[in-house]
């Protein structure tokens, strides 16, 4: 290897001598230059886009539904999301990369499992009434994590990723409807619309339990 | 307001987006009507449900090393394929691999190989590395990275004027300190403007001067109280760093011009700050 190398710096040396000791300066320089840029970026990117790492896995885990696909989709987005760095001046970086994640998602759902893109809502459980059961009820049941997880796994992935964002990441309707692509307006009827979803399987889960 | 627009606006009224008048009106309904009262109630509960109770996945240590290292091996392809210059995959793991076809290529394209291979020896040879980097350099590096973005990005000023009653309180909206600002015109470093930027994993406010045809990018942060540490100047792939801290703030001014220059700005600046 060390002889190559010596071929080819003498080789490299006599060709660039040719053309001038400046040019061979100014193409040292350039590609310098261009090496620590990019790592330069990398290191902004990094600095930027890590602090919300456990926003993107959170967004990813719940539209997946499962582990292994969401950190593959994490890891995509990541990627992605650096390639196309360059264009982005906002200065929202974590919306930014949810939107990533969110696309990435999507793309995904809909190659592997087109089904998970419909709702898989049973429709008898839109029949009980929602008056029946009172807000003690439901507070009571509030707290039991295993229910909850499973009313919100049982929505269609456009609740369970906007429900997601306002409540767990705390996001304006502003930033989710950016997410999103949608208007302001869109994201609160939306909203109300998942919140009624699931209260109205929590209240069916409830009134079986009785 | 009657009952069905109190519907309508309920969750708006939870989620904290409705302006205050009718987030007022709202709440005098909610006050007087009981049915409206125990429905806003449920509402309550279930996005409490949902905020507590449901799991937040936070992501396991091993997947941010995964995207670490697929960042580093993206960049690692890039140079390869347009052959910037040794990066540590090029010159290690693909060195084999691209000799071997080197050797089959045609003459003028096997200059042109050594000619890059030979840049990439220089350039990865004489580049400042940082081996070790300790967590100034980390930090030095990347207020390098965020002073070169500002330039190359066409993205210097968020608040572009040179009025430093302009730029102060537009900084102060949108950071949780409130930053000196002075324009230095007349020691001959004109205020450029404002920018908010992400550093050391917090936003802080840069401030952007001009000294003839170059930059100077200076990033202030809230540091702790008595940890002022003395002036370091530092010189990195070219740049100038000068760090200062008085009694509120970290100053890092960043820029190409030379080190005399960036003394004396940092001098200029800590004279006309009101304190220390």
């Amino acid at each position: 290897m060390a002889a190559t190398l010596e071929a080819e710096y003498a080789f490299g040396a006599e060709v660039l001598e040719s053309r001038g000791k400046v040019v061979k300066f100014a193409v040292f320089q350039r590609h310098e230059e261009q090496g620590a840029a990019q790592e330069h970026e990398l290191v902004s990117f990094e600095a930027m886009m890590l602090p919300h790492l456990d926003a993107a896995h959170n967004l990813a885990r719940w539209l997946m539904r499962n582990e292994q696909d969401a950190q593959d989709v994490v890891q995509e987005a990541y990627l992605r999301a650096f390639k196309s760095f360059g264009g982005f001046h906002g200065s929202n970086g974590r919306a930014w990369l949810l939107t990533i994640v969110r696309n990435t998602s999507y793309t995904l759902l809909k190659k592997n499992r087109a089904a998970d893109l419909t709702t898989t809502f049973d429709e008898d459980i839109h029949a009980s009434d929602r008056q029946s059961v009172s807000p003690a009820t439901i507070l009571e049941h509030a707290e039991d994590a295993e229910l909850i997880k499973n009313a919100m796994n049982n929505l269609p992935a456009e609740f369970r990723e906007i429900l997601t964002l306002r409540h767990q990441e705390e996001l304006s309707y502003q930033e989710i409807g950016e997410i999103l692509k949608i208007p302001v307006g869109t994201v609160m009827s939306r909203l109300a619309r998942a919140r009624a979803k699931l209260r109205e399987y929590l209240t069916s889960q409830m009134s079986q339990e009785k | 307001m009657n009952c069905e627009e109190i519907k309508n606006l309920m969750d708006a009224y939870l989620d904290g987006e409705l302006d205050l008048i009718t987030s007022q009106k709202v709440e005098q309904h909610l006050r007087d009507c009981p049915k409206c009262e125990q429905a806003y109630e449920v509402e309550t509960a279930m996005a409490h449900a949902i905020s507590q109770a449901a799991p937040y996945y936070k992501a396991p240590p091993e997947l941010r090393e995964r995207i670490q290292s697929s960042l580093r091996n993206e960049i690692g392809a890039k140079a390869t394929r347009s052959g910037i210059r040794g990066s540590q995959v090029m010159r290690t793991r693909k060195q084999p691999e691209a000799r071997a076809t080197l050797l089959g290529m045609p003459w003028n394209w096997l200059a042109l190989a050594a000619a890059i291979g030979l840049a990439a020896i220089v350039a990865s040879s004489f580049l400042p590395r940082l081996k070790q980097p300790g967590p100034d350099q980390f930090l030095a590096t990347q207020l390098i990275a965020s002073h070169v973005r500002s330039l190359m990005a066409d993205h210097l000023t968020d608040v572009a004027s040179s009025d430093q009653h302009t730029v102060k309180p537009w900084l102060d909206t949108k950071l949780d300190f409130a930053p000196p600002v002075v324009d230095l015109s007349s020691e001959g470093f004109p205020l450029i403007g404002g920018r908010l930027d992400y550093l050391d994993n917090r936003p802080v406010a840069a401030l952007v001067y001009q000294r003839r045809k170059h930059f100077i990018n200076l990033f202030i942060w809230p540091g702790e109280t008595g940890a002022a540490r003395p002036t370091m100047p530092m010189s990195h792939e070219g740049y100038q760093l000068l760090h200062w801290a008085d009694s509120d703030f970290n100053y890092w001014a960043v820029s190409d011009v030379n080190a005399n220059d960036l003394q004396t700005f940092k001098q200029q600046f800590e004279t006309r700050t009101p304190h220390h």
